[in-house]
């Protein structure tokens, strides 16, 4: 299955015109062509794409996902340590633990927020709390995110001063102690974090409020209620669990998406998130940091659907059933 | 990066309609009158930010503009250029052409240290020359150095190179080229070694953090060779969006920033309090916008044609338009007020009437009544291509109008930039480009206009070939002598004019807003740009920002 997937991105890649040497910046009549092509030559670009292919394989076999073109030849996956010990971090190495927490973070709000909130719209289904919940998710879903963030960050950043704008950290962050260095992490990661789980919130705070519309017509809830269960208890107790169940399919397909970043809302935050490394890569034509995001990307999505299925049995006992006697 | 400038252009606007309908900020630095008088003290630091992050910060290999930015305040070369871009010594004292014009010997001062106190010398020089050339290495700029035939050290203080015949254009490559030290380097992959990332120069600073995807904090170099700087601390931040930038701007997190014209023409004139602490100043750049023809193909090859349409393309108002009157309409490739642009050129005026009667003369006749003309049967029909450049665009479209009036149908096409080189520019299936050159201070233009730079991959890619250019793109090469020199370049873009290969659409102002707690700024910008004496600068102890509370 991984192979399949590398062959197919790997050509399309090769597929869009140019390389690494035909980038804005090489458009300068003082590089001459002969230097290109000496490039060219040094990362085995003037070979068939086949063979190049080959190459790569060779390289992922003893897990080795290369150097970058563009970036002075960065690890693309892990640190390196040279001869006199200067540690290179590699670039997934770097990115990924910055857009993993910031996403994490995000679908952790967006969950606590969209459980409530679809729970109290299907128990008020067609009340005006139902409606207004449905208007807000929708205001939020339309609104496109960097235009938000922007306003946010006038707002909050340059009128008021109570957040800062872009970046990761304080330029003396390294000088704080570390209750500060909190305070300043998750200030600087507030709006970054906040924006997309906005945003996000209408599609779970529906999935919630269907399921539960769905689970609430069941027959054990009339039943539940017949034999005189408390509503409390019908619905945190008998129906939650039941409207919880899709949630685990639609976690296990954000998995990809925890790791993929957003190019939009990191190139205006200024996060050097995985968004930005792979949207600058393929501008690039930096084929081995794409490849090595696409696999790892890959790798990911399929252990983040048999975690799904394991989840799905492990919550669902008609469905370990249906295993044990298969 | 194309497909974002879409989404840009669209954020600065929603922007800019949001902070139009805003109350302004207040907070007590607007009490601060930043027009008075204050002592000249060194300290403080400077913010500022940068679209991307450099790769390395040797720049003979790293090869793009964010690299040489940060490197250019770590590194020094042998030559540098004054504020009216004419050449002096940076590492060198003096040099000497000899007679024959082939043999340049370059003095170093004495007593040059690197950062870490090792000596800096000649056998530097050599290693950096050796670096640049080295094959493996493969470096973008090595041609100009391959020319090189020997070069020589008879003395730590001395270093002397030979050509094969005389490169007038030597001497900007010598002052291009950042020179390294051997004592660290000798030996080293220059692709992956982690000196780039940990550079120890000679400059008025060194990197004293690099802290990837966020900032670089430069600080003072006690050895600098050119004795110190006023500011303590260069920090740069990376802040990929230009609106997110100008948001730190405006809260008074960083000091300076490139501006976009609708932002230095619209938005900070009108808001007082931008007013009030920003200053905006405006160079010209060494890059212009041209619209190219592809002299390949019919009708571009009759020069009659190509005069024509220059007559009925109205520069002013791309200027205007476009860039909103921060541009200026040349006549020769070269930036005004400098020794080589040939100060008798004027460009063609706007005039419908002799490009109608131009096209005539070629025989283009509307013979059906349609409003374009024809030839032989056939209508006088292109397509502009350009990359994906909003500016490029909107220039295209008003070309295109311009153009219809004299009866000459245009499409537009906009292409992302890796396709439009590969598919377009190298394959020379094209009929008229809008593009730009950014180009270096030397006048030599050789890649770009002889006709012996024509092949797939070389800048001749509009295929120009006139003997009386190659001829002067030779002598030009070959003259050493300033005042010769430039009466080849002035003779150079006379022809080039009159021949019209090119149309110059405009050249446009570099634009920066700083921040008026920096003091010592040249204004009006000299030839060379505000930054010629940006070691001057200073930031009075009094409007210092509070580094405490400095996101």
């Amino acid at each position: 299955m991984l192979v399949g997937i590398s062959l197919i991105s790997f050509f399309i890649m090769h597929l869009a015109p140019g390389d690494i040497t035909s980038n804005e910046a090489a458009f300068n009549p003082k590089a001459s062509e002969e230097s290109r092509q000496k490039l060219r030559e040094m990362y085995n670009l003037d070979k068939p794409i086949i063979v190049q292919y080959g190459l790569w394989l060779k390289r992922m076999l003893t897990l080795d996902f290369g150097q970058s073109f563009a970036s002075h030849q960065k690890p693309v996956f892990w640190q390196t340590t040279d001869a006199e010990g200067n540690v290179t971090e590699g670039l997934i190495q770097q990115a990924l633990p910055i857009t993993l927490m910031i996403n994490l973070l995000g679908l952790a709000i967006t969950l606590s927020l969209a459980i409530p909130l679809g729970i109290i719209a299907a128990r008020k289904y067609q009340g005006w709390q139902d409606r207004s919940i449905t208007l807000f998710n929708f205001i939020g879903f339309s609104i496109p995110g960097f235009w938000l963030s922007l306003l946010l960050m006038y707002w909050l950043g340059v009128v008021n001063n109570w957040f800062p704008i872009s970046g990761m950290h304080s330029l003396n962050y390294e000088s704080l102690d570390t209750w500060d260095k909190i305070k300043d992490t998750f200030s600087h990661l507030f709006l970054p974090v906040v924006i997309p789980s906005i945003t996000g919130l209408a599609g779970i705070t529906l999935f919630v409020k269907n399921g539960m519309l769905d689970v609430l017509q069941q027959d054990y809830i009339t039943t539940a209620r017949a034999k005189g269960l408390g509503e409390h208890k019908v619905v945190y107790t008998h129906a939650l669990r039941n409207a919880l169940l899709p949630l685990i399919t639609i976690i296990g397909l954000s998995i990809p998406g925890l790791i993929g970043g957003s190019v939009i809302a990191e190139t205006i935050f200024a996060i050097p998130g995985m968004g930005k490394l792979f949207y600058d890569a393929v501008l690039m034509r930096d084929f081995p940091v794409v490849m090595g995001i696409l696999t790892i990307g890959s790798a990911l999505t399929l252990v983040g659907n048999l975690l799904a299925d394991v989840a799905y049995a492990w919550a669902d006992p008609r469905v370990r059933r249906g295993v044990a006697k298969t | 990066m194309p497909p974002l400038s879409n989404l840009k252009i669209a954020v600065s606007l929603s922007f800019i309609l949001f902070i139009a309908g805003c109350h302004s900020p207040t907070d007590n630095k607007n009490l601060i009158d930043y027009n008075a008088q204050f002592p000249k003290i060194s300290g403080g630091t400077l913010i500022n930010a940068m679209t991307g992050e450099p790769s390395g910060l040797i720049s003979m290999i790293a090869g793009e503009s964010a690299s040489s930015a940060i490197s250019s305040n770590i590194f020094n070369s042998l030559l540098k250029y004054d504020k009216n871009l004419e050449l002096e010594g940076d590492l060198v004292e003096h040099w000497d052409i000899s007679t024959d014009q082939k043999t340049i010997t370059f003095k170093l001062k004495s007593n040059l240290k690197w950062a870490d106190n090792n000596p800096l010398t000649s056998a530097d020089v050599l290693f950096t020359w050796q670096a640049v050339t080295n094959e493996k290495n493969a470096s973008p700029y090595a041609s100009d150095f391959l020319l090189v035939k020997k070069a020589e050290t008879p003395d730590p203080q001395t270093f002397r190179v030979t050509y094969e015949q005389a490169y007038a254009p030597a001497l900007d490559s010598w002052a291009g080229l950042q020179i390294l030290p051997k004592h660290l380097l000798e030996g080293k992959d220059l692709h992956t070694t982690a000196f780039a990332r940990n550079p120890v120069g000679s400059h008025y600073y060194k990197l004293d953090s690099w802290k990837h995807g966020e900032h670089l904090k430069l600080s003072r170099n006690a050895n600098s060779v050119l004795g110190p700087a006023q500011i303590d601390n260069l920090v740069t931040r990376i802040i990929p969006d230009n609106s997110a930038q100008f948001l730190e701007l405006m809260a008074d997190n960083i000091d300076l920033m490139g501006l976009d014209p609708i932002k230095y023409s619209r938005i900070i004139p009108a808001r007082p309090e931008l007013q009030k602490k920003l200053a905006l100043y405006k160079e010209l750049g060494n890059s212009y916008t041209y619209m190219g023809f592809n002299l390949k193909h019919k009708p571009f090859d009759d020069v009659r044609v190509r005069r024509a349409i220059n007559y009925a393309i109205d520069k002013q108002e791309i200027i205007d338009g476009v860039y909103l009157g921060l541009g200026i309409n040349i006549a020769s490739p070269y930036k005004p007020g400098t020794r080589w642009s040939n100060p008798t050129l004027t460009p063609y005026p706007y005039d419908p009437a002799k490009a109608r009667a131009l096209l005539k003369e070629a025989g283009f006749t509307d013979s059906n009544g349609d409003g374009i003309l024809e030839r032989d049967g056939k209508p006088f029909s292109f397509e502009i291509i350009t990359n994906q450049n909003k500016e490029r665009e909107k220039s295209a479209v008003l070309i295109q109008r311009r153009l219809k009036e004299v009866g000459i149908d245009v499409q537009i096409r906009a292409i992302e930039w890796a396709s439009f080189i590969s598919r377009f520019i190298k394959t020379g299936d094209f009929d008229v480009v809008v593009l730009g050159w950014g180009l270096g201070l030397d006048p030599d233009q050789y890649n770009i206009w002889h006709s012996s730079q024509q092949a797939p991959g070389q800048f001749n890619f509009i295929g120009y070939n006139n003997p009386k250019i190659d001829k002067l793109l030779e002598q030009g090469r070959l003259e050493l002598n300033p005042d010769k020199r430039m009466d080849i370049y002035h003779q150079f873009a006379a022809t080039l004019l009159e021949d019209c290969p090119i149309i110059y659409l405009s050249a446009g102002y570099g634009l920066t807003a700083i921040h008026k707690r920096v003091k010592g700024i040249d204004d009006p910008a000299p030839p060379a740009g505000i930054g010629h004496n940006s070691q001057d600068w200073y930031i009075p102890q009094s409007l210092r920002r509070n580094e405490i509370s400095a996101h």
